[in-house]
């Protein structure tokens, strides 16, 4: 396959006396959709939280790029390019789409002793990606996300981690509590988020909407990988429900 | 069932494409959370011009704008820091304390009275600081550090001056000039202080909509781990506003006592819950995430109005508290009537 971007070694993560992740190997490749498939507390959210700075690793080392980095928290992540995306809690409800897209990163004019926001900028860049993630209902980036539809707010968060350039975007169930056509955009902004060159780490429960848009899929169980090159267009689905639960080996 | 599948998905199409809302300006100015405490200031200035021949009269109307900015720089502060999520019991008690700390130093000769009014400001910016510091680092709710900041700034003032009031008549200088010191137009006299209210306003108005800054203040307030997660530093911008709250609370009671000539270290009591009144009923959200500072000055003057014009009217003083209550309990229905409304309508 092509260039690694992320690779995790020998992660291992203890909750207490609980071993969440043994020996975990994980590597992602530059443009390309990861499917992390496994039963509840197979151990995906832990691994995922770890690349995110919201969970630190017991032992094991990540590279980026091939280099070795230490992700002690979010901001850590979000500055070596790796974005999470959960339902809702990713961004400030009261605010506006184009000033949480800007969150952090605001553009600013005037003098430099007495400098604003520079919100003609934001509101214009806010519809421009908009569309590009594939919204094509026309929402003003004025609307505030409070009044969004759950697959819309994904789209806000998808729309933000691609602007900011993010090498990595993980979404982890990202299409829990959407009906069947926000699905369909979700799983729509993650194709396009792959095209314009990102990769993606995707988690569902549901999968179905695993092998619709994901280019290789690796299962966790109970907190070891037990397969990790599995190719959704050779693969049927119960195959790989064989692996999640054991039966299969691969 | 659909009868006419064709048509039912032109009609969709059409409904996506459309923009979801295109409000009209006077829609959307009734929409905004500042519509309510303005019609209800216009009821209220008719209602007492209607009642009371003298409630519109130069005389009283000065009156009620001397008094004003005090309340309306403390609630200035309070605003910025209930849109992040915090508020402060203890604005009343460094109202207060502050001129105290003023008039001492300064009847002690201690030191110039210039000087003295930045010690003052001074001990404003380290009560500010420990409540944010308390608050963010320590992680006490702000109701616990501010209502023990409150005794322990109260209990200053009354052991400092032994529960009397300190002298201020010795001093007329450039400073309270500059402060509060009044002046004509016509027979409609103005202090300076309505200036000052009016220019910390307009700036700090500015700085909540328009700046990095205000996007981080209401960001702090509405998520603050997904805006700690953007890099937006929620505990520094608290600090900062607990700082901004009690200086603004320290320069309302220095401008008070040189006002009223006099600095009582029971001066104060009571005012913060008042304050928090103004700001919420102007449509500031109690929880944070979302701020008006012209909402807060459309409070003020309720409040302010409410408690001049029922004297004005003949109603004894002592009921004005019936009035706050109801408005309170009447704003806060209004604007949870129109939030619900607002999210069944999209
Ligand atoms: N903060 C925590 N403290 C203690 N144990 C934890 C914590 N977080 C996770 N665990 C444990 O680690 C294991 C893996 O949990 P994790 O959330 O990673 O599973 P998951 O694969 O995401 O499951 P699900 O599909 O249900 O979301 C579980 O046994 C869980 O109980
Ligand atoms: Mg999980």
């Amino acid at each position: 396959m092509a260039t690694e971007l992320v690779r995790m070694e020998n992660i291992n993560k203890f909750f207490g006396r609980v071993q969440a992740l043994e020996n975990v190997n994980f590597t992602v490749y530059e443009n390309e959709i990861v499917g992390l498939l496994g039963d509840n507390g197979a151990g995906k959210s832990t691994l995922i939280k770890i690349l995110s700075g919201a969970v630190l690793q017991s032992s094991g080392k990540i590279y980026i790029h091939g280099k070795e980095v230490d992700i002690d928290n979010t901001t850590d992540a979000i500055n070596h390019g790796i974005e999470t995306i959960y339902q809702d809690s990713a961004l400030v409800t009261q605010l506006s789409i184009a000033r949480n897209l800007f969150l952090g990163r605001e553009p600013l004019k005037g003098p430099s002793f007495l400098q604003w926001m520079d919100q003609d900028k934001m509101n214009v860049e806010a519809s421009r990606l908009m569309r590009e993630v594939g919204i094509t209902k026309n929402i003003p980036p004025t609307t505030p996300i409070s009044a969004l539809s759950g697959g819309e707010r994904q789209a806000v968060a998808i729309a933000r981690a691609m602007f900011f350039d993010s090498d990595l975007i993980i979404l982890d169930e990202p299409t829990n509590n959407l009906g069947v056509e926000e699905t369909q955009g979700v799983l729509r902004f993650v194709r396009s988020a792959r095209d314009s060159g990102h990769s993606c780490i995707f988690i569902a429960h549901n999968i179905h909407h695993v092998f619709e848009v994901v280019d290789r899929i690796v299962v966790l169980r109970r907190g070891e990988v037990v397969a990790d090159d599995i190719d959704p267009k050779q693969t049927t689905v119960h195959e790989v429900e064989e692996v999640i639960t054991g039966m299969r080996v691969m | 069932m659909v009868a006419n599948p064709s048509q039912a998905k032109f009609d969709k199409a059409k409904r996506d494409s459309a923009p979801i809302d295109s409000p009209s300006t006077l829609q959307r100015f009734i929409g905004r959370r500042e519509f309510g405490p303005l019609v209800l200031l216009i009821v209220e200035i008719v209602v007492f011009s209607v009642l009371s021949t003298t409630f519109m009269s130069t005389g009283n109307i000065s009156n009620l704008l001397a008094f004003t900015p005090e309340m309306g720089m403390m609630a200035l502060g309070m605003t910025m820091l209930i849109t992040s999520g915090e508020f402060d019991l203890s604005v009343g008690s460094v109202f207060g304390l502050a001129p105290i700390i003023m008039w001492t130093l300064f009847n002690q000769e201690v030191m110039p009275l210039e000087l003295a009014f930045f010690v003052a400001l001074g001990f404003a910016v380290l009560i500010g600081f420990f409540n944010g510091w308390f608050v963010t680092k320590l992680k006490i709710p702000s109701f616990l550090v501010t209502l023990g900041m409150m005794m322990v700034a109260r209990g200053t003032a009354l052991y400092i001056t032994d529960g009397f009031p300190q002298r201020t008549w010795r001093a007329e200088t450039a400073l309270t000039e500059i402060i509060v010191g009044d002046f004509y137009i016509g027979d409609f006299r103005v202090y300076a202080s309505l200036l000052w209210f009016i220019l910390f306003a307009v700036v700090l108005g500015f700085l909540l909509t328009q700046s990095r800054f205000g996007n981080w203040i209401q960001a702090a307030g509405g998520n603050s781990s997904a805006a700690h997660a953007r890099g937006v530093r929620v505990n520094r911008t608290k600090i900062m506003l607990f700082i901004l709250t009690a200086v603004m609370a320290a320069y309302a009671g220095i401008t008070s006592s040189i006002r009223v000539s006099a600095a009582n270290p029971n001066s104060g009591t009571g005012y913060e819950l008042e304050v928090i009144a103004m700001v919420v009923i102007g449509g500031t959200a109690l929880m944070g995430g979302y701020g008006t500072i012209i909402g807060t000055i459309l409070g003020v003057f309720i409040l302010r109005m409410m408690r001049n014009g029922i004297v004005m009217i003949g109603i004894p003083g002592l009921a004005y508290n019936i009035f706050i209550g109801a408005i309170i309990l009447g704003m806060m229905a209004l604007h949870s009537w129109l939030e619900r409304r607002h999210h069944s309508g999209t």
